[in-house]
């Protein structure tokens, strides 16, 4: 069995493999995660996985652990491997869509990565940098603005209003001004899932392909993939565990591939 | 002695027949324990937090240095450079054009050299022989930089720093020959580095301080830097027109390509980092580089000097990891 970790901006993904097979997947918030769970020794991070509950003790005296994150080069996992992200998703991916040739676009909570894979090989990427705007992060500040949930804002993507703001804070006060001016709620979430799909684009055009795989928190959002297709004319795939797409990619580095 | 300031490599041959300091303001900034407080105070002053941090520096350290005459470049650099000199010029400090012609005519070159020497009151004999003087050292320096590529015997940040110190010679070229000297005995004598990876770094010299050595605890070395190797005028040239007519980095994109081609090829480069600077013009010239470099490349940005962020650092790791396959 193998055990994969990603600890996201916002999210700590968890996931339980035996070989190819998913057996479980969990997540946490990942400031209360590190509260309860996490502890500095020098310079090494310790999760104390045992007292989460997450995995019984003989998967976690069993299991081999592979982690990727956030804080990966500033930290190391006591006992565990640890590989790069972009690695992560990328082995995700291929376990979970069985596509060889594809465009991975990953949207986290603050990273948004594009990676090009032919046969099965990641053979180039780029990652949003000075700025996350394009990032699940930005979707939830506009969700509170709008007063709905990111399930609510997700359904919408038709007729979007246009939203122009480069910077992300001030996309909110843009969109309280178009909430002013009586647009209706709908077309606003549109607007919002569009403004997330352009800022991307410039990205993703660099690494075309016939098939964009969506994986992040930001996959779950229906609003963005519609408009995603739409925009890129691509077809568009969303695996089953989007979110958890690191950290299944982690457990199933963890298998020797 | 009377120091003169400059914005980035100009005929340092004339400042020194001249009997002047030439100091390199880009070197005064970076190498400051301050550099960040430089950057801030150029933005207290007025300067837009989205404008070129070397421009910000060297502001800052013109006013902190109490430096009373700048030769600005304000033809082959960046357009940031001429409201700077306009800005210093209200300060107090004297300032002095500089153009490189962007076609690179002999002509212009050469009158822009004379109108220089002729500010500074000095004549070709003059300047010749302190071009002889300074070719000694460029030669030594150039033999470091083989021994990068070649002998494998020196790390990239070695390599760039004695290569974007000969702008000013450290202000002082006596003593920097001495230095040059006493490293490459001690260079000669190293075991050459077993890399992993062959790098090549392209663009204006990095403002994060720690970029060579983090790519070389991850195996990979940078055996090619591109613009620090032109600051030390790396071709025999017959003369001081034809040595800033081969000079590349003031010059298009495509006159650069040319000698980065060659270099990445001679030195068996296995992959290039594109550096370029936040809110610089050279950004929009990493779509040619892609185009006509035919290595994977990474492109990261940097803003302000700091070390690597952590997000560079990802970036880094993932270029190197695809890399190693």
């Amino acid at each position: 069995m193998q055990i994969g970790i990603d600890l996201g901006s916002r999210k700590a993904k968890f996931a339980l493999l035996d070989g190819e097979r998913i057996l479980r997947l969990a997540d946490h918030d990942t400031v209360t995660f590190y509260k309860r769970y996490g502890r500095l020794a020098g310079d090494e991070l310790e999760l104390d996985l045992a007292a989460s509950g997450i995995f019984t003790p003989d998967e976690l005296a069993g299991a081999t652990v592979v982690v990727t994150g956030y804080g990966r080069n500033t930290l190391a996992l006591r006992g565990a491997r640890i590989i790069s992200e972009i690695r992560a998703h990328v082995a995700g991916a291929l376990l979970q869509t069985g596509l060889r040739d594809f465009t991975l676009l990953d949207m986290g909570g603050q990273d948004t990565k594009v990676a090009l894979v032919r046969g099965e090989k990641l053979t180039d990427f780029v990652m949003n940098d000075k700025c996350a705007a394009s990032s699940g992060r930005y979707l939830e500040n506009m969700a509170a603005i709008l007063e709905l949930s990111l399930d609510e804002l997700s359904l919408h993507w038709e007729d979007p209003v246009k939203l122009d703001a480069t910077c992300g804070i001030f996309g909110e006060s843009e969109l309280i001004g178009q909430i002013l001016r009586g647009h209706p709620v709908e077309r606003l979430c549109a607007g919002v899932n569009q403004t997330l799909v352009k800022r991307v684009m410039p990205m993703l055009k660099r690494f075309a392909s016939e098939t964009v795989v969506l994986t992040g928190g930001v996959a779950r959002n229906r609003g963005v993939v519609r408009l995603l297709e739409n925009e890129t004319g691509l077809a568009v795939v969303v695996p089953e565990h989007p979110q958890h797409n690191g950290a299944i990619g982690c457990a199933f580095m963890g298998t020797g591939n | 002695m009377h120091r003169v300031g400059f914005t980035t490599t100009i005929p340092l041959e004339v400042i020194l027949a001249a009997g002047k300091i030439p100091v390199d303001l880009n070197n005064v900034f970076i190498t400051s324990p301050r550099s960040h407080q430089l950057i801030e105070e150029a933005e207290v002053d007025g300067f837009p937090r989205s404008t070129c941090g070397w421009i910000k520096g060297i502001y800052a350290s013109v006013l902190e240095e109490g430096i009373k005459e700048l030769v600005a470049v304000t033809e082959g650099d960046c357009s940031n450079t001429r409201a700077l000199m306009e800005v210093l010029s209200l300060k107090g400090v004297e300032t002095v054009p500089f153009a490189y012609p962007h076609d690179r005519d002999a002509e212009s070159v050469r009158f822009e050299i004379e109108k220089l020497m002729r500010h500074f009151g000095v004549g070709w004999d003059a300047v010749n022989l302190s071009r002889e003087r300074l070719g000694r050292i460029r030669r030594k320096v150039r033999e470091l930089d083989r021994l990068t590529w070649e002998e494998n015997r020196v790390t990239g940040a070695e390599n760039h720093y004695y290569q974007v110190c000969t702008s000013d010679m450290n202000s002082d070229p006596d003593r920097f020959e001495a230095d040059v000297d006493a490293f490459l005995a001690e260079a000669r004598a190293r075991k050459p580095f077993n890399d992993t990876l062959r790098l090549a770094y392209i663009g204006v010299p990095p403002i994060f301080d720690d970029l060579y050595q983090f790519t070389e605890s991850l195996g990979a070395r940078v055996v090619f830097n591109e613009t620090q190797r032109q600051f030390a005028m790396p071709y025999d040239t017959p003369d001081m027109v034809e040595q800033y007519r081969t000079y590349t980095y003031p010059y298009d994109i495509f006159h650069r390509l040319a000698d980065i081609l060659m270099e990445l090829e001679r030195r068996k480069v296995d992959a290039v980092i594109h550096y370029v600077q936040s809110f610089c013009f050279r950004q929009i010239e990493d779509m040619i580089v892609r185009q006509k470099v035919p290595l994977p490349i990474l492109t990261l940005e940097g803003d302000k000097p700091t070390a690597l962020d952590a997000r560079t650092k990802i970036r880094i790791e993932g270029f190197l990891e695809m890399l190693a396959g």
